[in-house]
């Protein structure tokens, strides 16, 4: 087989797959709560300055995973109990708090890390033969791990109890305070696990970029536009809107450059936008 | 003298800046079925949702058992053993209808339910369905099957014959008698007044969001209570 196809096609996949984890949280927190979390991408590049620190104190890389969690986690449950709770119901409220918690945790990691960039040795070095054609092999982890993620996370809620819940009380939050499903507490927990699930993905992506406080920024527009295609309540629309982004992205990016490869992803968000707002697989 | 199951006294509230219930007072003692009755829009529901919680009263206190509840939110109400089913949306129409009954279920299972099954055989044929697909009545025994089947002192039904077929209100009237009988308190908001005769032991008739009319069903004769209930 042409290395150079073999080649694309595993940039494409990767990009798909890397793109939907990085996604995830943000389809969680919006589609299950209503909150669009501008902030997103900050969460993001906290689990990257967590790779760093982990690595920069010599600990293992998978040390840096716990670590990103505890975290993003616990910012989040900060966040949604000072900032977003008093503001639920209020879309543009909420926006406004975000985008203003975005600014926030930029500024934090300037003062605490500078504005230079930094770099994560990979973690898992060398390349593995795929038909016929080298491809690294961290690339290919972070292809499994996050199918595992998003498969596990789609399967946990179709079929674990929480899961139910939180469908109950997406679908009808009065009947489900009637029943005693304490909302505060899941949507508390709803929020966590988006926070935690971006420092996930800034935990994955840390080797692969230049790591320095604006990197959030590109994450949580390229995460928005997937949405945005997709459309919001299935792992089947994460996955398409992360295909058509991601694969836009590298198509074009491979053809031309990196550039016109942002140009295209754009243009193609737009058009969904005003064409198809619900996105391919509107709930 | 015994403190009743449930109380409320001089509860006031509404929407906006609009009350519509203005100091209303009642009580259900254990094994009582208190029926509220009254036109459309006298505030039956606004009264019912005051008790369970999911409308904030303005003023007054409601005491289950003899605790103020009334700063508790309706999970909080829950928790301590008032059920309730209401009127508008009573299902979570994106769940089927096993997911809606055993919810809250620790084990998942529908043990419990059998009762409720044996008699509205619609709930088993339908149990892999999603719910939202059921019509209004068949909506109304899931949530009506739900409620009972919480097993809870006090249960809050806001119209549950509605669009219910006849030989399914009897079951119903039959079931609450059953949970009457071991002790469980209801309050049940109803316009139809066949039901409601079938299962009252007092009534609490409104209009224009105050009481006009209160007592045992021994005391208030139909002739009463029709006037009450229709223009």
């Amino acid at each position: 087989m042409d290395p150079i196809l073999v080649t694309q096609g595993l940039n494409l996949v990767f990009a798909v797959a890397v793109l939907a984890v990085l996604a995830l949280g943000l389809a969680v927190v919006f589609g299950l709560l209503g909150v669009l979390n501008l902030a997103h991408g900050e969460f993001i590049m906290v689990g990257a300055y967590c790779a760093w620190a982990t690595t920069a104190a010599g600990l293992p890389y998978v040390a840096a995973i716990p670590l990103a969690i505890a975290v993003c986690g616990g910012l989040g449950l900060t966040v949604e109990r000072w900032l977003i709770r008093p503001l639920y119901r209020r879309p543009f409220d909420t926006l406004v708090a975000t985008w203003g918690l975005s600014l926030l945790l930029r500024k934090a990691a300037e003062a605490a890390f500078g504005l230079s960039f930094r770099n994560v040795a990979m973690p898992l070095p060398g390349t593995v033969r795929v038909l016929g054609t080298d491809y690294p092999g961290y690339r290919l982890l972070l292809i499994a791990i996050s199918a595992a993620i998003v498969g596990g996370l789609m399967l946990w809620y179709r079929r674990s109890r929480t899961g139910l819940r939180i469908r109950a009380m997406v679908g009808n939050p009065d009947l489900a305070q009637a029943v005693g499903i304490r909302a505060t507490r899941l949507a508390a927990g709803t929020f966590a696990a988006g926070t935690c699930l971006a420092g996930l993905g800034g935990v994955m992506i840390a080797p692969l970029v230049p790591l320095q406080p604006l990197m959030g920024l590109d994450f949580v527009l390229r995460s928005f536009f997937a949405l945005v295609i997709g459309g919001l309540g299935s792992a089947v629309g994460l996955f398409a809107g992360s295909a058509v982004i991601g694969g836009v992205d590298s198509l074009v990016s491979a053809l031309l450059d990196a550039t016109w490869g942002y140009f295209a992803v754009l243009v193609v968000a737009i058009l969904f936008l005003w064409r198809r707002p619900g996105g391919l697989f509107a709930r | 003298m015994s403190v009743p199951r449930l109380d409320f006294d001089d509860l006031a509230g509404g929407y906006g800046t609009t009350e519509v219930v203005h100091g209303i007072s009642g009580a259900a003692a254990a094994g009582q079925v208190l029926c509220i009755v009254g036109r459309n829009g006298v505030g039956k529901s606004s009264l019912i949702r005051m008790l369970s919680g999911h409308l904030p009263a303005w003023r007054g206190t409601v005491r289950l058992e003899g605790r103020a509840v009334t700063d508790l939110p309706p999970a909080g109400r829950r928790r301590l053993g008032i059920s309730y089913c209401p009127q508008e949306r009573p299902v979570f129409d994106d769940l089927t209808v096993r997911d809606n009954l055993i919810l809250m279920r620790r084990d998942r299972s529908l043990d419990g339910f059998a009762p409720f099954i044996g008699r509205f055989p619609v709930l088993e044929r339908r149990l892999d369905q999603q719910a939202g697909t059921m019509s209004g009545g068949e909506k109304k025994i899931l949530s009506f099957a739900r409620g009972l089947a919480e097993m809870t002192p006090l249960v809050l039904l806001d119209e549950p014959s509605e669009g219910v077929q006849w030989e399914n209100i009897l079951h119903m009237a039959d079931l609450i008698r059953e949970r009457r009988a071991a002790g469980t308190t209801f309050v049940v908001v109803e316009q139809n007044l066949a039901f409601a005769e079938r299962i009252a032991d007092r009534y609490l008739v409104l209009d224009q969001g105050r009481v006009v009319l209160e007592g045992p069903r021994s005391a208030i004769d139909r002739a009463a209570l029709l006037p009450r209930l229709h223009v």
